[in-house]
């Protein structure tokens, strides 16, 4: 499987989606002077906008990467001469994942840099009230990355049954959008409000709750824009959730791939 | 024990509106090792749909096949296999050369045996010159090419070739029937499907004729070639694969 990993890594590392990253990382240079604009909190603003737009090219690449990667190999016929090779489609599957995933990790780790320059930079010009906690930076970050490997999960799981890019790609940005809001909703449901609605309402928002991914488990920017110190059940329970999810998500794709014929 | 065995196969594709189409059915063959047979038949005759389902790409609704006695289903009956999709296509951005590296390291092969032999099917199937480009610059023949080297790469037991000679000029066509007939040689089984009776009859033991998903003969092609031959299908004598082909196509369509 690691022979595929690799060339899932070379695919990526040689498509144009990376000069498209190259050139979206331009902006972490124009941090320092919009987050001046904010006048008390330029500190804040800019470990926000860092962390933010870290977070929206890793979206893009998970959404991107992970929406087309076995539509790519289906749609242009490479995929008949990669299964004629001794490897079960769980292992190819699982390779190409492992091939995003680790690409995510990468690009996640030099985004990571900039990212932390760019704050650095920031704090010696305009010197943050509250000292920056670097480990609750690293740790959204990694929670961050955490995150969009879930999301192509998703996508994975979407391509096993899809014949076109659509549902890869339009359906993981519909749960997405739908796994961020999940916490929010439960926790409206614990209100008054919340509780005098009707019971079958309830019961489906409480449903989709446990079914979709739960994404603001991973949103750890608070902690790190405010030096908020990290719950210790609030790193290992993430870390948890999301292997045990993507498991899920995984050995449901792998089931479904496995039975696909490919005409 | 055979190379490739089929037994009872069948295939049935649901269409539209509910509809079904019998793709293949009762598909009864064995093909020895050392033998090349030609799998010929018009198109949408079934010969993709039975290499496909031979190479786990699809599922066999009906009867059961296997290579070198391992069956079809398990991804390790494919170590014995050398194989050429039609119209084949690979990881556009590779070079030939990390192709068949990639290719030959899925088959266990390491070290300077992989380098070695990854040169010597560069260097026979003439593309050497063109090892470190990418494949998205190669044309069709080229493709093709590859694609035999890397069903040759890692000197398997059973070659299963989807039209092999498609997209290639003559030079590259008489290359192809080169390798064969020295895979052949070799003690190899070649498997492969075709449409171009000409290149059959050069270079097969057997033929197989194959229309609208039933098997309609299976047949030497000497005994075909032969003057008066009793099985030939036709009033007079067959000597020309292509009649015989024609012949059977044109009773099987009655």
């Amino acid at each position: 499987m690691h022979h595929l990993i690799l060339i899932t890594w070379k695919g990526l590392l040689r498509d144009r989606i990376l000069q498209g990253i190259l050139v979206a990382t331009g902006i972490f240079l124009f941090i320092p002077s919009v987050s001046v604009l904010s006048m008390r909190q330029v500190g804040e603003l800019a470990i926000t906008l860092s962390l933010s737009l870290t977070s929206f090219i890793l979206l893009l690449i998970a959404i991107f990467c992970g929406g087309t990667a076995l539509w790519k190999d289906i749609d242009r016929h490479s995929i008949y001469s990669v299964l004629g090779l001794p490897i079960s489609r769980t292992n190819y599957l699982l390779g190409k994942f492992f091939g995003i995933a680790g690409f995510l990790l990468l690009i996640s780790l030099v985004l990571g840099l900039l990212a932390s320059a760019t704050i650095w930079y920031v704090s010696l010009t305009d010197p943050p009230a509250r000292p920056i906690l670097w480990t609750n930076i690293l740790m959204a970050l990694t929670f961050d990355c955490l995150k969009y490997i879930m999301v192509v999960a998703v996508s994975f799981l979407f391509s096993t049954v899809s014949t076109s890019f659509f549902l890869p790609i339009f359906g993981t940005i519909t749960l997405f959008l739908g796994g961020n809001v999940t916490q929010e909703v439960y926790d409206y449901l614990q209100t008054p409000a919340g509780a005098a609605l009707p019971a079958l309402t309830k019961q489906i928002a409480l449903f989709l709750y446990y079914l979709l991914p739960n994404f603001a488990v991973f949103d750890l920017k608070a902690n790190a824009v405010y030096s908020i110190p990290l719950p210790a059940n609030g790193i290992l329970l993430p870390l948890a959730y999301s292997l045990a999810y993507c498991g899920l998500l995984l050995s449901a794709a792998a089931m479904l791939f496995t039975r696909r014929e490919l005409h | 024990m055979d190379a490739i065995t089929i037994e009872a196969l069948s295939k049935t594709f649901k269409g539209k509106r509910g509809r079904s189409v019998e793709a293949l059915q009762g598909l009864q063959l064995s093909i020895p090792p050392g033998e090349v047979f030609g799998f010929l038949g018009p198109n949408g005759a079934g010969k993709s749909t039975t290499i496909k389902i031979l190479m786990g790409l699809i599922r066999a609704t009906g009867g059961q096949a296997s290579i070198m006695g391992i069956p079809v289903s398990s991804h390790t009956a494919r170590r014995n296999v050398g194989y050429l999709p039609e119209n084949p296509s690979f990881y556009d951005y590779l070079t030939a050369e990390e192709y068949l590296n990639f290719t030959g390291k899925m088959f266990g092969m390491t070290g300077p045996m992989l380098h070695e032999r990854s040169q010597a099917m560069l260097h026979r199937l003439d593309l050497w010159e063109a090892r470190q480009r990418p494949i998205r610059t190669y044309s069709k023949g080229m493709t093709q090419r590859l694609g035999l080297a890397q069903a040759l790469l890692h000197d398997p037991q059973v070659y299963i070739l989807d039209e092999p000679m498609s997209g290639l000029d003559p030079i590259g066509r008489a290359l192809v029937k080169e390798i064969i007939l020295e895979l052949k040689a070799a003690g190899k089984c070649v498997f492969f499907s075709t449409h171009i009776t000409s290149d059959a009859e050069a270079i097969c033991d057997r033929v197989g004729i194959i229309l609208q998903g039933r098997l309609q003969c299976v047949e030497r092609v000497e005994t075909i070639m032969t003057p008066d031959a009793e099985l030939s299908p036709g009033d007079s004598a067959q000597q020309s694969l292509e009649k015989f082909f024609l012949e059977i196509v044109r009773k099987g369509s009655h």
